[in-house]
């Protein structure tokens, strides 16, 4: 059913691109200010390296196999009973971000804009509005992301311009932050392990061949970790990375010092149409690519009646955590540490065993 | 005393009071036999009957057929075909149209001047013809007839050859199509011992003439605007595209009472494949009938239950012209002053004539101003909700103390206030609408006292409120698809009401699914935010109005034919010696 859909590489690139910054709006440019210091742009650097190489990975997963995702192929070369596996881990990891996405996002609302609203109220909000995106589907989802993007590139110049009065250079000193290994190993390692390169493995079938995947992730990072690179330089050279490191939603703060005249002060909660924008394509697509993934492992023809159980499981997944620092300590687990395994781990498997047993093929035939 | 007794024994005691009801339509005689006894089929019923029911009117319309080509005619009693004998025919005519009951209908019976004479009668339905044509038709056919034919089987078309003067005259056998001419303005000539009638167009009912544009008024450029004529639309048309690549298809519509829907398009650049699509849609309703391009519109688009309207509808010709120009399809309807013109954007809907036919800057100026105002339609009371119930930091503190000042008397919640002003501006709207325009003024005067002064005055909204509700009324006439700017006034209010629950999350939600729903949206296969989702070769002319002279390519998302307008300098002027220009086609 996804391979009927086909988008162009502009608003591929453009969809990846907005769930990759999602994490920017959220405390995540803190962990990489706590982990680098000053240089934690020098990380996210690093990071974009070991993304583009994560995509690399997948290409040669994909490239072989045009015209199947990621799941046919685990399927294919692992057997039905592992590639089962494998493929329910990976849609267990999207069920999961979605779950956590859903969770930080709607405690941001209430932290920036919505103080009395119970939590259930966000969390329906950001699960409903899930399943819809996922329903109508992932066309619909590109289009939408490519046809806000100049709104939400625009609002963030606003936003890192707005606060240019602030900014010192001198605070970006030392260069090096909190030395080599924590800059380029540990921060690059937690900046580099990202969720998108898995997804576009598994809508590769929208784009136009596997050669376009390689094109698209790469640039997709490129832009994605752009954001967060800039995002990270004008954190610390506004605020000074030791306060900068303070502030749970740095975005949200950055936001909140635009003063640029008596009139035009205080313009935060404009930011919450973009990111919280931002956070129901990242908590859709990921619903989306769960689903996907489910129905590929199955067999399935269709992927929507999937769509119903599975919000609901991410949506109990999303209330577990106890309060906010629970959620984020969840999601800092799961994004730097769980999410090489998914992400790279098992790929690099799938991709080997493919391998051996292309070279075996032909000796088992002759 | 008796009568005394009587009178006062009628005051007492209880009289079933005299039954004041005059007319009851019962059920009647066919549904009642259809209830008895279901799965049967009800009797044959005589032609002539009273009352009007659905089921009654298809029996008679069966017995109609009956009449016109089912056995038992009074032409050829066998297949409905016109009969050498003229009295046949008369006796035919005058039973389908049920003379002398129906009194539209004329028969003219006459002698066509020939020698020997020649037996003849007309017929045509009065008020549909034009006299003078009709008078010319008889003075030609009775008083200068020369030589004709003796043959019978001849007659007719020799009638047609020597002696009509009708410009349009056709031959035709079968009563189904005299009849259906007739009704449409024609006058069917029958002559004795011909086996054919003849069907002279003498269409000349009244209409309107051509008129300034009522409801998309423009300072510069032409001003007609369609009629309910079909015939004049598809000329108004003629006259700005004078090309023979112009095709004009009729197809009819309505099972009942039949409509002509013309579908015109260029043919040498509509993608046909669109064509086909246009014409299998409209050839496929199966309806009564239709009066109306709103009523057609809404049987042709591709998603019903969006309130996104898919089609375009507008009543300037200069529109359609430049619409067919690049590659889209027309439909007009006649009695309908409206066209519809498909595929249709948002995009294409958000413009006017007018910013083509002013300098490239005043056009780009005025996209810019109406694109602002579609947002402050759209989004202004929800966004000022939203500020105002959750976001009170954002609002500079003048501003809000001046705000909470002039609230401070106000009884209502502030979302019960935007809501009455609201309610308030749609009751002035609609009631300016539907008053008689004689007391129209009055409307103008009461609706600025209810909304503005007296509404402040007696504390009941704030003065706030009341501008920005001015402001959002302003803004949504600048949308100029009438239909647009109902949905624009339709989405405002879900915004509004999650503004006033979420605030600015609320009012993300709201857009996060309109994105979502109109993405998906598609007129005649093409996405509804073409050229921007997705992204196709805009033309230069989405929102931004560049040059006319760098227009040089038609719209990409409409798969035209030749996508290329214009070489790669339009103005032939500005070429240096030796330079050619080139078409500017590629490869």
């Amino acid at each position: 059913m996804d391979g009927k859909i086909k988008f162009g590489m502009a608003e591929a690139v453009v969809l990846l691109t907005m769930s990759n910054m999602a994490r920017i709006f959220l405390s995540f440019p803190r962990a990489l200010l706590e982990m680098s210091g000053p240089a934690a742009w020098l990380s996210s650097i690093t990071g974009m390296g070991l993304a583009v190489l994560q995509a690399y990975l997948f290409y040669h997963i994909l490239k072989p196999s045009p015209g199947q995702n990621i799941v046919d192929i685990a399927n294919k070369s692992l057997g039905n009973i592992a590639g089962t596996i494998f493929n329910i881990i990976f849609a267990s990891f999207f069920l999961a971000v979605a779950a956590l996405f859903t969770r930080t996002f709607s405690e941001a609302l209430i932290i920036t804009a919505l103080p009395s609203t119970p939590i259930s109220v966000l969390l329906t909000g950001f699960i409903m509005l899930a399943v819809l995106g996922s329903y109508i589907g992932l066309e619909a989802m590109a289009r939408s992301a490519r046809l806000t993007y100049p709104f939400v590139l625009s609002g963030i110049a606003l936003l890192l311009l707005g606060v240019s009065p602030k900014w010192d250079l001198q605070q970006l000193f030392p260069i090096l932050g909190n030395g080599p290994v924590n800059v380029f190993a540990m921060g690059g390692l937690i900046s580099g392990a990202v969720t998108e390169i898995l997804l576009a493995a598994v809508i590769v079938k929208s784009f136009h061949g596997p050669e376009m995947f390689l094109k698209i992730t790469s640039r997709a990072m490129l832009m994605g970790f752009t954001y967060l690179t800039v995002l990270s330089i004008v954190l610390v050279i506004t605020h000074g990375w030791n306060t900068a490191q303070e502030n749970t939603l740095p975005f949200y703060n950055l936001a909140r010092l635009i003063y640029l005249g008596r009139f035009f002060q205080r313009t935060e909660s404009i930011f919450i149409i973009i990111w919280g924008f931002i956070g129901m394509i990242k908590v859709a697509l990921t619903l989306y690519a769960a689903a996907q993934t489910l129905a590929g492992t199955f067999r399935l023809t269709d992927y929507r009646p999937l769509l119903w159980p599975l919000a609901l499981i991410a949506y109990a997944g999303s209330i577990i955590p106890h309060d906010m620092p629970s959620a984020l300590r969840l999601e800092s687990m799961l994004i730097r540490e769980v999410a090489w395994l998914p992400t790279v781990a098992l790929p690099l498997v799938i991709l080997l065993v493919s391998r051996i047993r292309k070279r075996s093929g032909p000796n088992e035939s002759g | 005393m008796k009568n005394l007794i009587k009178q006062v024994l009628r005051v007492l005691t209880y009289q079933e009071p005299p039954s004041r009801e005059g007319f009851i339509l019962k059920e009647n005689y066919f549904d009642k036999k259809m209830a008895d006894s279901p799965g049967k089929q009800p009797q044959s019923q005589e032609q002539g009957g009273q009352d009007g029911s659905a089921v009654q009117g298809r029996r008679r319309a069966r017995s109609l057929r009956r009449a016109v080509v089912g056995p038992g005619n009074a032409g050829d009693s066998d297949t409905g075909k016109v009969s050498t004998i003229l009295d046949r025919n008369r006796a035919a005519i005058e039973k389908i149209y049920g003379l002398p009951v129906n009194r539209d209908i004329v028969i003219r019976d006459y002698t066509i001047g020939t020698e020997p004479p020649v037996k003849s009668f007309l017929v045509y339905i009065d008020g549909m013809v034009s006299r003078a044509d009709l008078n010319f038709l008889m003075q030609s056919l009775m008083l200068e007839a020369g030589e004709i034919s003796r043959d019978p089987s001849a007659s007719a078309s020799a009638v047609l050859q020597r002696l009509l003067p009708g410009s349009q005259a056709r031959v035709l056998d079968s009563f189904k199509d005299i009849v259906e001419s007739v009704n449409y303005g024609d006058t069917a000539i029958f002559i004795q011992g011909s086996p054919k009638a003849l069907v002279v167009e003498t269409k000349g009912w009244e209409h309107r003439p051509v008129e300034k544009p009522r409801n998309e008024q423009t300072i510069s450029g032409p001003q007609e605007s369609f009629i309910e004529n079909l015939r004049a639309n598809t000329a108004l048309l003629r006259k700005i595209i004078r090309s023979e690549k112009l095709y004009t298809e009729m197809i009819g519509v309505g099972k009942r009472f039949r409509s002509d829907v013309a579908v015109m398009y260029m043919v040498d650049l509509a993608d046909p494949e669109l064509v086909k699509e246009v014409k299998r849609r409209v050839s496929s309703i199966e309806v009564d009938f239709i009066t109306d391009t709103g009523m057609l519109e809404q049987y042709i688009e591709d998603s019903p239950y969006s309130l996104n309207p898919q089609t375009h509808y507008t009543e300037r010709p200069d529109r359609v012209a430049s619409y067919l120009a690049e590659g889209k399809v027309a439909i007009i309807l006649s009695g309908s002053p409206y066209a519809l013109v498909v595929p249709a954007t948002m995009y294409s809907q958000l413009h006017t004539g007018e910013e083509t036919y002013l300098r490239w800057q005043y056009g780009t100026f005025l996209r810019y101003t109406r694109t602002f105002s579609f947002y402050l339609a759209l989004l202004l009371p929800g966004l000022y909700l939203a500020a105002v119930l959750y976001h009170q930091e954002m609002i500079p503190t003048d501003l809000l103390l001046a705000i909470a000042g002039n609230r401070e008397q106000v009884p209502f919640p502030t979302v019960v206030e935007m809501l009455m002003m609201e309610f308030s501006f749609e009751l002035v709207r609609e009631a300016g609408l539907r008053i008689p325009s004689i007391i129209g003024s009055t409307i103008g005067i009461v609706g600025a006292l209810i909304l503005g002064q007296a509404a402040v005055q007696a504390n009941l909204v704030s003065p706030v409120v009341v501008i920005l509700v001015a402001v959002t009324g302003l803004a949504s006439f600048s949308i100029p698809s009438y239909s647009l700017a109902f949905a624009v006034r339709t989405y405002r209010f879900f915004y509004l009401i999650m503004g006033a629950v979420l605030g600015f999350y609320g009012i993300t939600i709201a857009l996060f699914i309109q994105i979502m729903l109109t993405t998906s949206l598609k007129s005649f296969g093409v996405p509804y935010l073409s050229p921007t989702g997705p992204r196709t070769y805009p033309g230069g002319d989405v929102v931004n109005r560049l040059p006319i002279f760098m227009q040089r390519r038609r719209p990409d998302y409409i798969n035209p034919q030749d996508n290329i307008r214009a070489p790669e300098e339009p103005r032939g002027w500005v070429k240096s010696d030796g330079e050619g220009g080139g078409d500017g086609r590629q490869n």
